[in-house]
C-alpha cells in the first residue's frame, strides 16, 4: 500500500449532493432497488463506496475476515459480503442489513495508517492513505474495515471523508435529518403506514389491552380507568390506569394531587398467589389531605388486599440516574479504552478498574431490591407499593425486573416485550430525555434503560434454561436504543407520542389514538416521518438474526392464566388473621419499619387515621412482621416439599428466579460490553468461521426434524383412521410456524397436542386438568416412577428433569438413557 | 429407605449392571461434602443439578429477605436449605450395593479400614453454624456425619487433600473440648470441635499418622486400595505409540534409548526423541552442560512443517560465560532438522532479571552471540514461590467468605489470573512461532521441569487436537508432566507433613486452570469436560491412585507404581460418558489461540469457590445441551417412525418425501 499521499483531501470537496448525483439516481417508483448490488432503501443515496474491503467479523459471527464491498449511503455504512445472494426485489426493505450500521450509531470514525491512527472529524483531512477504518459506535460496538492493496486509494480516502462527514455529529436537528434520511421518503412512509403491529404482544396503549392483562394475571378487584384520558389528571402517565373496583372515578380524581407528578399508585402485575404489585410517586406534602381523600387513597394503596401493605422505597437503596451514567460512562472507557488513542488500562488492573465503575454494584442492588420484593409478592395476600420520588426511574427498573423473575411470560420474547411496554414505555419512562439523542441535556442522560437489560442479562445467565428469549435478542434491544428512529424511544411519555401523531395531521381519537398514526396518510408532512416501533423486528433484522431472539428449545411450558390467584390461597389466609388489618410498612435499607409519618396524614394527630385503622402497630410489631414472612417462607418449604413428592405438579413455575448475589456471580456483559476490544483479538483465526457453533447447528437440525416432522405428518393425513394424533399435531406445527414458537411449545404442553396420549398432567392448579384425557397408559418407564405416574406429564425433554427431581427421594440422573425414552414414548405414540 | 434405594438406582438409567466392577463410584456425598471417593464428583455434580432444579421446585430458598448474603451469611436460617437438600441425596449414600458399608454406615472403599469413629463431634460449618454428629477417621478419608436422621448431613474429606493440621480454640464449648482446623490444599479448611477422653486416641494424633503417612513410615493409601477397573488406565500412554503418531522416527529425528537406565538424566523418561546426527559422546558433553542433565530433548513436532517443540534446562553458563561447542551444534542440528526456516526462537519462561541472576549461580541463557541465527525471548514468568503465594492469597479470597463489594479488586490482588495470563500468552508464543512462523521453539526455565512442562503442554494443547480428546489429554499429562519428571511430589506434598516446605507450588493447578480457560473460549474444542479438570486435580491430592505419585520416571519405576497401585484413567476411562463434552467437535487442523487478555480470563469460580453453597450454579448450562441433544434424538426417531407408517399407508404420499433423514452432526448423543 502507498504509505501517505502527498495530496490531501478535503472533506468538504465531497458534497454529499454532487455524490448522490455520481452514484445513484433516487428512483421513485421502485419500492427498492439495487446500486452496485446493494439493496437501497427507497431514496436512500449511495454516497460512496470502496470495493476490495474486508471486515472483521467478531467472536460472535465466527471471528475471521469476511471480503466484500463498503457502502456509504446518507443513511448508513453498509457492507456487502461478497457472495452474498442477490436480494429479493419484492421482498420490503430492511433499514440494516447484517453487515451494517446507522450512521446515527456511529461515535467516532478512526483510520489506522501504516504507523499511525487518526481519529477523523467532517472536518479534518488526511496525509495518509489508511489501512484500515475503525467505526467506534455508541452502542460498544466497534466495527472494523480493512482496505486491500487493491482498493483504490480515492475510493479509500473518499469513502473516509464521506462517512466522516455525514455520521452524526451530536448537534441539534441531526437526528431529524437522519430519521428523515431512513424513513422520510414516500415510499418509506407509504411502507410503515401498512406495517401491522405484532398481534402476538400486548402494547399497553389502551384500556383493553391493560383488560387483557388483567385476565392473564387473574386479578380481579382491579379495573381500568380512563379518568386521565386526556391527560388532564397527570401529564406522565397513561391513558389507561388500573385501580381497585371499589374506587370510583370521582374519588380517584382527588387523589392525584397528592401524589408527584400526579403518579398516584397503580396495579401492575399481580403474582399467582394472590399479591399485587402496585407503583407510584412520592407523596405530596405540601397540599392539605382532606379526610375523604385520605380514605380514598388508602382504598386505592390496599387494593383488593384488607390486610397488609408494604410500601418499597426505592430512593435509598439504589443508584441515581446520574450514578448509572457516571457508572456507564466509566465502563464504556474501561471496555473501549480511550477511543482515539487505544490506549487502554492494562490488564493487571482490569478487575479493579471493572469493580470501581460500580456498574456491577448498581446491577447487584436493583437485582437485590427485586428479590426482595420478589419475595415478598411469594408471601402472597399483600399488596406491595413501590415508591420512588418521580417514579420514572428504578421503578421501572424494579417492576419489570420482579415480573422477569417471577412470571415466565415475561421471559418470552413477546412477553418481555408487552413487560417494557407496561412498565416503560407507557409507564412514562423518560426515553428521550435519559437516552439525549439531541446530545442537548447531558445531565439528565442516564441509561437506566441499559441498566435493566443488564440485570435481565444477569438472570438469564444464571437461569439460561428459563428463558425463552435469549442474549441475542437483549443484545439487539440494547443497539436499538442507540438509533434514533423508534416511536418507543423517541418520547417520554404516552402524551408526547400522541401529540406528535396530532402534529401529523391526525385527528384525536380518544381510544387508542396515536397507534393508529401510522396508517395516517402522513406524507404529507416530510418533516416528520412516521416513526416505527422498535419491536418492528424485520425492520432491523434479518430473519436469521431474529431466529435467535428465542431459544431453539424454550424451557417452560407455556403459561395459563390462573384465575383470581389462587395458586396457594389455603396456607396463609389463618396467618392472615393475626395481622391488624390494613396495616402499612415500610421496607427501606432491608428491614421493615412503620413509621408514624410514613402516610404524610398520619404524621398530625388527626383522628382520621384511628378511626379507619384499630391501631398502629407499635414498633414491638414490626419485627413480628419479618417473623411473620419469615415463617411463610418456612412454611412453604414442608408444603412444597409435599407438592413435589407426591403426585402434583412439580414445578411451580412462578417460584421467583432469585440471583446468586455475591461477587463472583455478577458477570460482565462480555458480549455486549467487549465487543470492540479489538485489541484482545490479535490472535484470532478463524476457528468457527466455517462451523456454526454445536447449539446452532443443533437447532437447525431441530428445525429441519421438525419441519419435516409436520410434512410428513400432514402428508400422512389421508389415511386418518389409524391414527387420530397426526392431524392435530400438524395443526400445532403450523401454529408453531406462525407464533415464532418452536417445537416444544406443544411438547412440553401437557394436553397432549404433539403427545397425544400422554397422561395428563395432576398438577397443584387443577385448572388444567380438565381439558386433557384421563391418564390411560401409565408409560413402561422406570420403577420408581409407577407409583407418580401422574407426574409424567411431561415429555422426553423435560420429563427428567422434572420427574427426577420431582421427587425428594429419588436420585438425580442427568438424562435418562437413549434407550429408555423412546420407549416410553414409543408406546404413547403407538398406543 | 428400600424405596429410596431402589428409586434412586432406577433414576440412574445407566443402573449398576454398568459398573461391574463396581465399587467407589457411587461414591457418598451429600451436602457440602464433595470430594469423597473416586465417583462423588459425578455424583457431585448430578446432585448439585438436583439440588439446585428441586430447590427452585419447592423453594428451599434462604428465607425470603434473608436472600442478601451479607446478612444471613452466617444466620442458621440457611441451615433449612442445606437440611432439604439432604434427603435427596440420601438415596447416593445407598446407591450402588457394592459399597462396603461399615457397621456405622461409612462407605469403604476396597482396602480401606476405619481407623476410629469418634461420637460427639462438633463440625464448624463456616456457612452454617454448628452441625453435631459422629466422626470416622479411616486410612484414607475423614467422614463425618450427623446423628439426625431426617437431615443428614455429612461431610467427607480425603486424607490426602490435608495440608496441615491446626487446635484451635473453642470458646464456650465447656471444658476438654478441644478445636481441630484441617487446613487443605483444595481451598478449604473444615474446622471441628470435639471432647477429648481418656478413652479415645487422640484425634489429631491418629489424623496426622494417615494424612502424612510418608512421614511416619507408612504407605500411602495408593498401594493400599485394591479396586479392580475393567479398563488399565496405566496403558494410556505408550511413549513409542505416541512419537509414532506424531511421525518419528523419521530421517532428522530418532527415538533412542539411552537413558533407559536413566543414567544420563535421571529425571528423565528413559525413551527420548533426539536429532539422527549426533553421537552419544556429545549428547553426554550437552547432557553436563545444561542443568540437572536436562538435555534438549523433542516433544513435538509439527506433522507439516516439521518445526519442533524442544524442552530443556537452563545452560550452566556461569559467571564466565561458559561455552559448549556440542551444545551449541546441537542446537544448531535442530535448527537444521527444519527445512522451513533458519531461525531457531528460544523461549526463556523466566524473567530476565532471574535469568541473569542465575548466571552467578553457574545457570544462565544461552548468548545470542554464541549460538547463531537464535532468537532469545524471556517470557517473564515469576517462580514458583510466587505462584505458591499468590494460590495462598487466592485462599483467602474464597474461602471461607467472600467480601461482595471487593471481590474483583481482591482478585486482582492475588495476581492469579495475571500469572494464568502470562502462561497461556506464552503458549500461544510458542505456538504461533511453531505454527506461523513455522520455526523451530526450544523452551526452558532454570531446571526445566515446571514452567516449562506449563508452557509446552499447553502450547501443545493449542496445535494439535489429538490433545483435546479425553484420551489425548491423559497422554498430554502423562508425557509432558509425569514423565519428563515435574516434581509431583516435590510440588504437591504426598503424604508429607512438612507443610511449609518451599518446594511446594502449584504449578499443575496453573495448568489445568489454563485448560480451563481454553476450554471456556472453545467451548466445543475439547473433548473433556469441566468434571474431568477438577477430577484430575482433586486426584492430584487424594493419593488414591498411583498416576501422580513420585518425582520421575526412574523413582516411580523404582517402587512399582504401575504394578501395586491403579491409575487414574482407569477410573475415568472406566466412565468416560461422565466426562465427555458433549458438545466436542473435533477441529482436526485447527490451532486455537486463546484470547489471553484478562478481559477475556475468568477465575474459575466452579473449583476455588466450589466449597461456597452460595457459589451453586442455579442451572447448569449442560443440562439446556443435554436437553437439546436429547430432543434431537427423540425428534429424529418420530421422524423415522411417522415416515415408516406414512410409507406402509400410502405409497403415493410416501414417494414425495426423500427418503433418508438427516443423519445429524457428528455430536455425541450419549449424554
Amino acid at each position: 500500500m502507498l504509505t501517505g499521499s502527498k495530496t490531501t483531501f478535503k472533506v468538504r470537496q465531497m458534497l454529499p449532493d454532487i455524490k448522490e448525483r455520481m452514484l445513484s439516481q433516487s428512483g421513485v417508483n421502485a419500492r427498492s432497488r439495487d446500486v452496485f448490488g446493494l439493496r437501497c432503501l427507497p431514496g436512500e443515496c449511495v454516497l460512496q463506496r470502496a470495493v476490495m474491503v474486508r471486515k472483521k467479523l467478531t467472536a460472535r459471527e465466527g471471528r475471521g475476515w469476511v471480503s466484500g464491498t463498503l457502502f456509504c449511503t446518507h443513511f448508513r455504512v453498509a457492507f456487502l459480503p461478497q457472495d452474498s445472494p442477490k436480494a429479493d426485489d419484492n421482498a420490503d426493505p430492511v433499514l440494516l442489513g447484517d453487515h451494517d450500521v446507522a450512521l446515527a450509531s456511529i461515535e467516532k470514525v478512526v483510520v489506522v495508517g501504516p504507523n499511525r491512527t487518526k481519529l477523523v472529524t467532517p472536518n479534518s483531512s488526511l496525509k495518509f492513505t489508511p489501512e484500515e477504518l475503525v467505526l467506534y459506535c455508541r452502542d460498544l460496538r466497534v466495527i472494523c474495515f480493512l482496505f486491500d492493496r487493491l482498493t483504490p486509494d480515492a475510493q479509500v480516502l473518499e469513502i473516509t471523508y464521506t462517512i466522516a462527514k455525514t455520521y452524526q455529529p451530536p448537534k441539534p436537528g441531526s437526528v431529524l435529518s437522519f430519521q428523515n434520511a431512513a424513513l422520510g421518503s414516500v415510499e418509506m412512509k407509504q411502507f410503515l403506514s401498512n406495517r401491522r403491529r405484532n398481534t402476538h404482544m400486548n402494547w399497553f396503549e389502551c384500556a383493553a389491552d391493560w383488560e387483557q392483562e388483567l385476565e392473564r394475571c387473574g386479578a380481579t378487584g382491579w379495573r381500568v380507568s380512563s379518568v386521565n384520558d386526556r391527560f388532564e389528571m397527570s401529564t406522565s402517565l397513561p391513558r389507561s390506569i388500573v385501580v381497585p373496583q371499589k374506587v370510583l372515578d370521582t374519588e380517584l380524581k382527588k387523589s392525584f394531587a397528592h401524589f408527584n407528578e400526579g403518579r398516584i399508585p397503580r396495579w401492575c402485575w399481580r403474582h399467582p398467589r394472590g399479591s399485587d404489585l402496585l407503583r407510584m410517586a412520592s407523596f405530596q406534602n405540601n397540599i392539605y389531605h382532606e379526610k375523604d381523600d385520605i380514605r380514598n387513597l388508602e382504598m386505592i394503596l390496599f387494593g383488593c388486599q384488607s390486610s397488609l401493605c408494604v410500601v418499597v422505597e426505592l430512593d435509598e437503596e439504589l443508584p441515581s440516574p446520574a450514578d448509572v451514567q457516571l457508572a456507564h460512562s466509566r465502563l464504556r472507557a474501561l471496555c473501549l479504552g480511550d477511543i482515539s488513542t487505544s490506549v487502554s488500562v492494562p490488564d493487571d488492573k482490569w478487575l479493579s478498574t471493572l469493580e470501581s465503575t460500580r456498574w456491577l454494584d448498581y446491577t447487584r442492588a436493583c437485582l437485590r431490591k427485586a428479590s426482595e420484593v420478589a419475595c415478598l409478592l411469594r408471601g402472597g395476600h399483600l399488596t406491595v407499593a413501590l415508591q420512588e420520588a418521580d417514579d420514572r426511574d428504578m421503578s421501572c427498573v424494579v417492576s419489570s425486573l420482579v415480573q422477569v423473575m417471577c412470571d415466565p411470560h415475561c421471559r418470552t420474547q413477546h412477553g418481555f416485550q408487552g413487560l417494557v411496554q407496561k412498565e416503560w414505555v407507557t409507564a412514562g419512562h423518560r426515553f428521550y430525555t435519559r437516552i439525549n439523542y439531541h446530545r442537548d441535556n447531558d445531565k439528565e442522560e442516564a441509561p437506566v434503560f441499559l441498566l435493566f437489560l443488564d440485570c435481565v442479562w444477569q438472570l438469564l445467565s444464571q437461569y439460561p434454561s428459563r428463558f425463552q428469549l435469549t442474549d441475542d435478542f437483549l443484545l439487539a434491544l440494547h443497539d436499538s436504543i442507540h438509533l434514533p428512529l423508534f416511536s418507543s424511544f423517541l418520547a417520554n411519555c404516552q402524551r408526547e407520542r400522541c401529540k406528535r401523531s396530532q402534529n401529523l395531521g391526525q385527528s384525536y381519537t380518544p381510544v387508542n389514538g396515536w397507534r393508529d398514526m401510522l396508517h395516517q396518510d402522513s406524507s404529507s408532512d416530510p418533516s416528520d416521518p412516521p416513526l416505527p416501533s422498535v419491536w418492528d423486528w424485520s425492520l432491523q433484522y434479518s430473519k436469521h438474526r431474529r431466529d435467535h431472539f428465542t431459544q431453539p428449545v424454550p424451557p417452560t411450558p407455556p403459561l395459563q392464566p390462573l384465575l383470581n390467584g389462587n395458586l396457594n390461597t389455603n396456607p396463609d389466609t389463618h396467618r392472615l388473621t393475626d395481622t391488624i388489618p390494613g396495616s402499612v410498612f415500610l421496607l427501606s435499607r432491608g428491614s421493615f419499619s412503620c413509621p408514624s409519618n410514613l402516610l404524610p396524614w398520619r404524621s398530625g394527630s388527626s383522628g382520621v387515621y384511628k378511626k379507619s385503622h384499630r391501631r398502629a402497630p407499635s414498633s414491638e410489631n414490626v419485627p413480628g412482621l419479618e417473623r411473620l414472612l419469615k415463617a411463610w417462607a418456612l412454611a412453604e418449604l414442608p408444603h412444597g416439599l409435599s407438592a413435589t413428592s407426591g403426585p402434583q405438579g412439580p414445578l411451580d413455575p412462578y417460584e421467583p428466579l432469585l440471583p446468586l448475589l455475591m461477587g463472583p456471580c455478577m458477570g460482565l456483559w462480555r458480549e455486549c460490553y467487549l465487543r470492540g476490544a479489538l485489541h484482545a483479538q490479535a490472535f484470532s483465526h478463524p476457528i468457527s468461521a466455517n462451523h456454526p457453533h454445536p447449539v446452532e447447528r443443533l437447532a437447525r437440525e431441530v428445525q429441519q426434524l421438525k419441519d419435516k416432522l409436520a410434512q410428513v405428518s400432514s402428508g400422512a393425513n389421508p389415511n386418518p383412521p389409524s391414527k387420530t394424533s397426526e392431524p392435530r399435531r400438524a395443526d400445532t406445527n403450523l401454529n408453531q410456524n406462525t407464533n415464532n414458537g418452536t417445537f416444544l411449545f406443544p411438547a412440553s404442553k401437557p394436553q397432549g397436542a404433539a403427545m397425544p396420549r400422554a397422561p395428563p398432567p395432576a398438577t397443584s392448579t387443577n385448572h388444567l386438568t380438565s381439558r386433557g384425557p384421563p391418564p390411560a397408559i401409565a408409560p413402561p418407564s422406570r420403577p420408581g416412577h409407577k407409583d407418580n405416574g401422574g407426574s409424567n406429564k411431561h415429555t422426553f425433554l423435560f420429563g427428567h428433569s422434572s420427574v427426577a427431581e420431582a421427587r425428594s427421594d429419588q436420585r438425580y440422573y442427568p438424562a435418562p438413557s437413549n434407550a429408555k425414552l423412546p420407549k416410553s414414548n414409543g408406546s404413547s405414540i403407538a398406543s | 429407605m428400600e424405596k429410596q434405594a431402589g428409586a434412586g438406582g432406577a433414576a440412574d438409567g445407566a443402573g449398576p449392571s454398568r459398573k461391574l466392577w463396581g465399587s467407589p463410584t457411587g461414591g457418598p456425598a451429600a451436602g457440602e461434602t464433595l470430594d469423597s471417593p473416586t465417583g462423588s464428583h459425578v455424583e457431585w455434580c448430578k446432585q448439585l443439578i438436583a439440588a439446585t432444579i428441586s430447590s427452585q421446585i419447592s423453594g428451599p430458598v434462604p428465607s425470603d429477605i434473608a436472600n442478601r448474603e451479607n446478612k444471613a451469611r452466617r444466620r442458621p436460617d440457611f441451615m433449612v436449605s442445606k437440611r432439604l437438600t439432604a434427603p435427596r441425596n440420601l438415596p447416593a449414600l445407598r446407591y450402588g450395593a457394592q459399597v462396603i458399608m461399615s457397621q456405622n454406615q461409612v462407605p469403604l472403599l476396597p482396602g480401606e479400614t476405619i481407623q476410629t469413629t469418634v461420637k460427639d463431634v462438633m463440625y464448624i460449618c463456616p456457612f452454617s453454624g454448628l452441625v453435631n454428629g459422629t466422626l470416622t477417621i479411616t486410612d484414607y478419608k475423614l467422614y463425618f456425619t450427623t446423628v439426625e436422621k431426617e437431615s443428614p448431613f455429612v461431610l467427607d474429606v480425603n486424607l490426602g487433600v490435608i495440608s496441615r493440621l491446626e487446635t484451635i480454640s473453642v470458646p464456650n464449648q465447656g471444658e476438654n473440648t478441644k478445636g481441630l482446623e484441617l487446613v487443605c490444599k483444595d481451598m478449604r479448611s473444615p474446622r471441628f470441635a470435639y471432647k477429648t477422653e481418656e478413652s479415645h486416641p487422640d484425634v489429631v494424633e491418629l489424623l496426622a499418622k494417615h494424612a502424612f503417612p510418608l512421614s511416619h513410615g507408612l504407605p500411602l493409601f495408593a498401594f493400599l486400595y485394591k479396586e479392580q477397573f475393567p479398563v488399565d488406565g496405566w496403558k494410556v500412554y505408550d511413549p513409542t505409540a505416541e512419537y509414532r503418531r506424531q511421525g518419528l522416527p523419521n530421517e532428522s529425528w530418532t527415538i533412542s534409548k539411552m537413558n533407559s537406565t536413566y543414567e544420563l538424566c535421571d529425571t528423565y523418561p528413559s525413551i527420548l526423541v533426539i536429532p539422527t546426527n549426533i553421537t552419544e559422546e556429545d549428547i553426554k558433553r550437552v547432557a553436563v552442560f545444561r542443568a540437572k542433565h536436562r538435555i534438549p530433548v523433542l516433544s513435538w513436532i509439527h506433522p507439516e512443517t516439521q518445526a519442533t517443540i524442544i524442552r530443556c534446562s537452563q545452560p550452566l553458563v556461569g559467571p564466565s560465560d561458559r561455552r559448549c561447542k556440542e551444545d551449541e551444534r546441537f542446537l544448531q542440528i535442530i535448527m537444521d532438522a527444519n527445512a522451513q526456516s533458519h531461525k531457531l526462537t528460544i523461549f526463556d519462561a523466566r524473567q530476565s532479571s532471574v535469568a541473569v541472576t542465575n548466571k552467578a549461580k553457574d545457570g544462565g541463557y544461552e548468548s545470542e552471540s554464541f549460538y547463531p541465527n537464535v532468537e532469545l525471548n524471556f517470557l517473564e514468568i515469576p517462580n514458583i514461590h510466587v505462584m505458591r503465594e499468590s494460590l495462598r492469597k487466592m485462599k483467602d479470597v474464597v474461602y471461607p467468605t467472600i467480601d461482595e463489594a471487593h471481590w474483583h479488586s481482591a482478585i486482582d490482588q492475588t495476581h492469579w489470573l495475571e500469572y494464568i495470563r502470562l502462561l497461556l500468552a506464552g503458549a500461544a508464543k510458542v505456538a504461533d512461532k511453531l505454527e506461523s512462523g513455522k520455526t523451530s521453539v526450544v523452551v526452558h526455565c532454570s531446571d526445566g521441569w515446571d514452567r516449562t512442562a506449563q508452557l509446552t503442554s499447553l502450547a501443545m494443547l493449542m496445535l494439535d487436537s489429538h490433545y483435546r480428546t479425553l484420551r489425548g489429554f491423559q497422554v498430554l499429562v502423562e508425557k509432558e508432566w509425569i514423565s519428563f519428571g515435574h516434581k509431583f511430589a516435590a510440588r504437591v506434598g504426598h503424604g508429607d507433613e512438612n507443610h511449609a516446605n518451599s518446594e511446594r507450588s502449584p504449578l499443575f493447578i496453573q495448568f489445568i486452570d489454563c485448560v480451563w480457560q481454553m476450554t471456556r473460549q472453545f467451548p466445543a474444542a475439547f473433548e473433556f469436560n469441566e468434571l474431568f479438570l477438577i477430577t484430575v486435580l482433586d486426584h492430584l491430592y487424594s493419593c488414591l491412585f498411583g498416576t501422580f505419585l513420585y518425582n520421575s520416571e526412574q523413582e516411580r519405576a523404582a517402587k512399582e507404581v504401575q504394578t501395586t497401585t491403579v491409575s487414574l484413567w482407569s477410573y475415568i476411562n472406566s466412565q468416560p460418558e461422565d466426562f465427555t463434552n458433549p458438545f466436542y467437535v473435533d477441529y482436526e487442523h485447527h490451532v486455537l489461540y486463546p484470547l489471553v487478555s484478562s478481559r477475556h480470563l475468568e477465575l474459575w469460580t466452579g473449583y476455588y469457590a466450589r466449597w461456597n453453597p452460595r457459589m451453586r450454579p442455579q442451572v447448569p448450562v449442560h443440562q439446556t445441551l443435554k436437553e437439546l441433544l436429547f430432543l434431537r434424538a427423540e425428534l429424529q426417531r418420530r421422524v423415522e417412525e411417522l415416515q415408516r407408517d406414512a410409507t406402509s399407508h400410502s405409497l403415493s404420499s410416501s414417494s414425495e418425501h426423500s427418503p433418508a433423514h438427516s443423519t445429524g452432526t457428528p455430536l455425541h448423543t450419549a449424554v
